[in-house]
């Protein structure tokens, strides 16, 4: 394991931005969120396949009950977060801004739980498949806002040696703090559903990886290190510091080729909330059904960090937590970096979903409709902790050239946004590098198509 | 409850506060400002007659050109001022004004608004300017240097333009506002005394080359000279002390990349120590610390990968020492910035940024010889 380089001094990598932090909520415990009256669970809150409805119309459902599950592999189920009523199984408002079907259950205030939902026992005498199988009942998906389904990514190919598992504590976008109080407040459970990912890959290290920004967290972390036998990684802070593949970079020194999965150069990387769900499956029972998230901007009245049920409306989170101050601009899910920004404050919180932020209408960054202007100022290509040429992709896509996206290696970026972040003519770059993304491959699939026809004549 | 009031849009919703083209060129007047200054105490105000004149003009032609080809005015950006006044930079302190007129219009107008505006240009807009002068009718005008502190005789705020009379040796009078001649003295510039061979570096010469007050007794112009400013050339020229000034500040809010002077200069001083020449009044004598602080490094005209900027760097340092040596014209430094200025888009295609995730070799191994020599080992 000599290249896993000295983790005691501070790591770096290229590009980055530092936004304000605006980290308010760092020192505020996790609390309960709002026990909602009624509940949109969205069958399909991963990558990949969505699930099928497993109940109907005026059921009654208990707390970790199945509602929905797939037969297809890349998925997971989907859990109840509340006893009640099936009151409708409907298209509903998703984070994506689409329309996906989804179980909406009335409460009934009773919060019983299903009697599935009992501790399954030392995972560490169980093998790996039976882990992954249990990982795979309970839900559980990858937690920092990706939502890849972890039974898939604790199952590499038999040529692939995980060496490595690294828990991404580094949060690097601005506002939230959720991984950060967990950390503090769950640092144990944590290890234990850490462990429980080591015994599933056979990984002989694991790094939890901190930004330097939550000090608090780090000495945590390094005093249960020190009982459990593994390391803290402190990285510097600056976003996207937490994206897997700087990440990676930052600790191991290696690079994950283009295309490729972090299992390439023998590493695992997970979110500690995915690790701390982890720890409820197999201690509690309890299947993924809440989630804690920060809520914080400056358009609502407290910040807060919460542990919110999968399902409640985004617009009883805020409630709770004091309404809406001011105009409100944006409607935030994840960070102000990544997230995606609501038209509705009706769409319900998903697994996936680390953050609700929400920005006055006057702090929005408002940018008048136009075409590409590029100044050539060189801040995206400085930036981009991918290596690409932001300016170059952009006004490729904008002119509509997809034929030359793809010697841009287009699909390499991440969309961290550092680019469109400093561009001082601010271009909507990574709005264009998703058009450009989406016209390559349909222009591939149209070329595809007229070779398959020219085949056939 | 569909708040209508809710924006959406792509990610990120951040945007960094004061990351603006406006504040760039703020830097870019403000780190020009104490050249500014030491041309106004060698020359008089007749530098900020023609920087005014410049200004003014490249704003107008902007306005007029935009306006003209129905795209939005963007005078609030402050390009075209910085244009105006890097272009009045690059003018003889004599300079009239109605020759710098017409070069702030072809420096804005033609060199920028035409290929497109800002951003699309694929020249310097200043350069280009100054060079078409060069080579236009109007030379005659803009390669007259007179010598240092002339207003002494003048008086410090009469405006002095170069101007033509036959009756005269070598034709060149200067002439105030008024169109009397006043007493002013041409004088060479470091370079072109070396240029002629009427400074000999390490002999001493006879008599001191004409007008040039600045040259020591021994015939050499003195180091503190060239480098404080006492000497002839063009506006912006003068003082490198205060070049380098306004460079430390541009590099310090890291508006322009430290490669692209540091491969110009660097390459250049190699390519004079090679050829065995003085570097000490090539690096001061012309416009070298302008051009590479200030010239070189233009955003839009320069390449954006770090490898890229280094190529083109070294070779504006190679070619610039190229003409000064070989060449029969002055203004090297713009000519060859020029001439990298078209190579840049050829570097941006073929010089990428290394891909994420490729395995690094270091790059003797991809010489031939390496690559023979590795194959014979698989084979064997």
């Amino acid at each position: 394991m000599g290249w896993v380089r000295n983790l005691q001094r501070e790591l770096f990598t290229k590009g980055g931005v530092h936004p304000p932090s605006n980290k308010i909520a760092a020192t505020m415990k996790i609390f309960p969120g709002p026990y909602p009256e009624t509940v949109v669970i969205p069958l399909s809150q991963h990558i990949g396949a969505p699930c099928e409805p497993l109940v109907e119309i005026h059921d009654r459902v208990l707390i970790g009950q199945k509602i929905g599950d797939s037969e297809a592999y890349v998925s997971a189920p989907v859990h109840s977060s509340v006893s009640g009523e099936v009151t409708g199984i409907i298209e509903y408002h998703h984070p994506t801004g689409v329309e996906v079907l989804s179980v909406q259950i009335l409460s009934d205030g009773m919060n019983e739980v299903h009697p599935s939902v009992e501790p399954l026992g030392d995972p560490m005498e169980m093998t790996p498949q039976e882990i992954r199988k249990h990982i795979r009942r309970g839900g559980i998906v990858g937690l920092g806002g990706a939502t890849f389904p972890t039974h898939v990514k604790l199952a590499p190919p038999e040529d692939k040696q995980i060496e490595l598992v690294i828990i991404n504590g580094a949060e690097c976008e601005p506002y939230l703090t959720g991984d950060h109080r967990m950390m503090v407040e769950r640092g144990e459970d944590i290890i234990e559903g850490a462990r429980v990912i080591q015994r599933a890959v056979g990984a002989e290290r694991i790094v939890v990886a901190i930004e330097r920004n939550k000090p608090d967290a780090i000495s945590v972390m390094k005093e249960i290190g020190d009982e459990y036998g593994f390391e803290v990684a402190v990285l510097p802070a600056r976003y996207p510091m937490g994206a897997e593949k700087t990440l990676i970079k930052g600790i191991t020194g290696r690079e994950v080729p283009s295309g490729g999965l972090p299992m390439d150069v023998g590493v695992l990387v997970d979110n500690v909330g995915t690790a701390a769900a982890i720890y409820d499956l197999f201690y509690e029972g309890m299947p993924l059904v809440d989630r804690v998230l920060t809520v914080a901007g400056d358009g609502v009245a407290g910040h807060a960090n919460l542990r919110i049920k999968v399902g409640t409306l985004v617009r009883d989170v805020i409630d709770f937590c004091g309404g809406l101050v001011g105009e409100p601009g944006k409607v935030i899910l994840g960070g102000p970096m990544m997230g995606l920004a609501q038209y509705s404050t009706s769409v319900p919180v998903i697994k996936g979903t680390s953050g609700i932020v929400v920005l006055r209408g006057e702090t929005v960054w408002k940018r008048e409709p136009g075409h590409f202007v590029c100044i050539r100022c060189v801040l995206c290509v400085r930036r981009c902790p991918m290596n690409l040429m932001p300016y170059l992709i952009g006004s490729y896509s904008d002119a509509g050239m997809w034929e030359e996206l793809e010697t841009l290696n287009i699909n390499d970026c991440v969309e961290c946004g550092c680019c469109a972040y400093k561009c001082p003519t601010k271009n909507p770059l990574v709005q264009l590098i998703k058009v450009g993304k989406e016209g390559m491959a349909r222009q591939q699939k149209k070329m595809e198509e007229l070779t398959e026809a020219l085949d056939k004549e | 409850m569909a708040n209508n009031k809710l924006m959406t849009t792509v990610a990120p919703h951040l945007h960094e506060k004061g990351q603006t083209i406006e504040r760039a060129m703020r830097d870019v007047l403000l780190a020009l400002t104490p050249a500014v200054v030491i041309a106004i105490v060698v020359y008089g105000m007749n530098v900020v007659y023609i920087i005014a004149v410049s200004m003014i003009t490249a704003g107008l032609s902007e306005v007029v050109m935009r306006r003209l080809l129905r795209r939005k005015v963007t005078l609030g950006d402050l390009s075209a001022m910085v244009t105006g006044l890097i272009f009045a930079f690059l003018l003889p302190p004599t300079t009239p004004l109605w020759v710098v007129a017409i070069g702030a219009f072809l420096a804005v107008g033609v060199a920028k608004e035409l290929f497109g505006g800002l951003g699309k240009n694929v020249f310097n807009p200043a350069l280009l300017a100054r060079v078409a002068l060069m080579i236009s009718p109007l030379a005659l005008y803009t390669t007259k240097f007179v010598e240092p502190f002339y207003w002494r005789s003048v008086g410090f705020f009469t405006p002095v333009a170069t101007s033509i009379d036959n009756s005269v040796v070598g034709r060149v009078v200067y002439k105030g506002l008024a169109g009397n001649n006043v007493d002013a003295v041409t004088s060479a510039t470091p370079l072109s005394l070396l240029k002629s061979g009427r400074l000999l570096v390490d002999t001493v010469a006879g008599a001191t080359p004409v007008g040039a007050t600045w040259v020591t007794d021994a015939g050499r112009p003195s180091f503190w000279s060239t480098f404080l400013g006492f000497k002839s050339g063009c506006i912006g020229e003068v003082c490198i002390l205060a070049l380098l000034i306004g460079a430390a500040y541009l590099l310090y809010r890291r508006t322009i990349d430290w490669r692209i002077p540091a491969g110009i200069i660097g390459a250049f001083l190699a390519v004079m120590l090679v050829t065995w020449n003085h570097p000490i009044y090539q690096l001061f004598g012309g416009g070298l610390f302008l051009g590479a602080f200030f010239m070189a490094t233009d955003w839009v005209t320069s390449p954006m990968t770090r490898r890229g900027k280094w190529i083109y760097a070294v070779g504006i340092g190679v070619s610039i020492a190229l003409i000064r040596l070989l060449g029969p014209l002055p203004e090297g430094v713009a000519i060859a910035i020029l001439q990298w200025n078209v190579l840049t888009l050829l570097i941006d295609r073929y010089i990428a940024e290394p891909k994420f995730g490729e395995v690094k070799k270091p790059w003797f191994n991809r010489l031939p010889v390496f690559q023979k020599r590795k194959s014979a080992e698989g084979e064997t």
